[in-house]
């Protein structure tokens, strides 16, 4: 939860304290980024969906 | 959470149980998801089931792997239903905790405390999401006596920190007129200082930084100038060592906007310098060093390397976040008597507020921007 932290993260600020590069590793888990698809496997494979929403700050 | 969470190979056998979906919000064709799914804060994480696209579980903010390993389970069993007793209960609150209905959310975590066994394991989680329902609705008193009361329970735990540092931040909110207010934050800030004092391997290095953060408004708040330093010397120290540990540049940048904020407060943003060109090196298309090192020159009153700093920033960032950019732009142009360069530049900024889509539009902010304008 850390709303301490994300109280700050809620805005458009020049600080934020999350960093988190789009270069990320992607390897431990199959990420998509499209949410239409994302949608139309999760139907096909009768799955959940785990959604990140991030920024790169 | 991508620079030490979501490389954890511990998640792997989770790989099969979702469809992944990781959307950067400052993206344009992200914009209608912020809007529908409210995302007001981030990071912010979700498991929607796809039949209904409704959200069954949320969570704010970031997350220790044993911690996203329980959001997991929780999540699945909100989506696939059949849980019973408190877990139905827990289910219950999560969908109205993701539907950002804070009181009713507020009711049902305490409605499945006051069910539980005593050493149920969704506990810690059913106890944060609770804090932070009672901060979303405001309701201090209760936020700080709910973490004043988990936290003996919760202290060797990866929770304790955020239960401590986030139950001392709504008692600093407590008037202080309020009778019990002196006794929360005594007590949260002794709980908040335990955690700094010897923290846990298990606990995020940036929760901790957190928790350095409310205990300097502490020390602000009991108008401590000295007290407040100290601590703010304790985080840097604490925030340069994670920083030192980090084996990769990702992972060194995570702490950079602590590190920075940390120095501004000190009143030396000279020590970030450093750090922020190593980042800058590192991490060419990442727009974020050069923004900051712009924060930190215009500090300290070198305009025109912070202006050079701005215009690399700019020409890497996208979304909202340009606005900010934009901000800390004309305000080293009006620092340096360049008003008409600062105005230039924040109606460059309301254009651009203007003209981002429905979901990162805010009208907020474009009130704020031409507020600023006017003043200029």
């Amino acid at each position: 939860m850390k709303f301490v932290r994300t109280a700050a993260l809620a805005l458009t600020g020049a600080l934020a304290a999350v960093s988190a590069s789009p270069a990320a590793s992607r390897e431990v888990l199959p990420w998509v980024d499209d949410y239409g698809s994302a949608v139309a496997q999760a139907r096909a494979r009768n799955l959940p969906i785990f959604v990140e929403a991030w920024a790169p700050w | 959470m991508k620079a030490y969470v979501f490389t954890d190979r511990a998640l792997k056998r989770h790989a099969g149980q979702f469809v992944w979906l990781s959307l950067d919000t400052e993206k344009a064709q992200n914009a209608p998801f912020k809007k529908r799914y409210g995302v007001d804060a981030v990071p912010m994480y979700f498991v929607v089931d796809p039949k209904t696209e409704r959200v069954a579980l949320r969570w704010v903010g970031g997350a220790t792997v044993p911690q996203l390993q329980k959001i997991l389970a929780d999540g699945l069993v909100a989506v696939q239903g059949g849980g019973r007793g408190v877990e139905e209960i827990l289910a219950r609150a999560d969908r109205s905790y993701a539907e950002a209905d804070y009181g009713k959310a507020a009711a049902e975590y305490r409605e499945a405390l006051g069910a539980a066994p005593p050493n149920w394991s969704r506990f810690a989680r059913a106890t944060e999401s609770l804090l932070f329902a009672l901060y979303q609705t405001k309701d201090w008193t209760a936020c700080a006596k709910t973490a004043r009361d988990a936290f003996p329970r919760l202290k060797q735990t990866s929770s304790a920190a955020n239960v401590a540092a986030s139950g001392l931040s709504c008692a600093l909110e407590v008037p202080k007129e309020n009778p019990a207010r002196a006794e929360l934050v005594k007590t949260l800030a002794a709980a908040s200082r335990s955690v700094v004092a010897s923290p846990r391997k298990d606990l995020a290095a940036d929760d901790v930084s957190a928790v350095y953060e409310t205990l300097a408004s502490e020390r602000e708040d009991a108008k401590d100038e000295a007290g407040k330093r100290k601590v703010l010397e304790e985080r840097a120290r604490f925030l340069e060592a994670a920083a030192g540990r980090a084996k990769t540049p990702d992972a060194r940048a995570v702490f950079d906007s602590h590190r920075l904020g940390t120095y501004l407060d000190l009143g030396e943003p000279e020590r970030a310098i450093p750090m922020l060109q190593a980042s800058e090196r590192d991490l060419p298309d990442d727009y974020n060093p050069p923004a900051r090192l712009a924060i930190a020159y215009r500090a300290m009153k070198r305009y025109d390397e912070a202006l050079a700093a701005s215009d690399r920033a700019l020409a890497k960032a996208y979304g909202p976040r340009k606005l900010g950019i934009l901000q800390t732009r004309a305000d080293v142009y009006k620092e340096k008597g360049d008003t008409a360069a600062a105005r230039r530049t924040i109606e460059q900024a309301v254009e651009l507020a203007e003209s981002l889509p429905e979901g990162q539009r805010s009208d907020r902010t474009i009130a704020a921007l031409k507020k600023k304008l006017e003043s200029l």
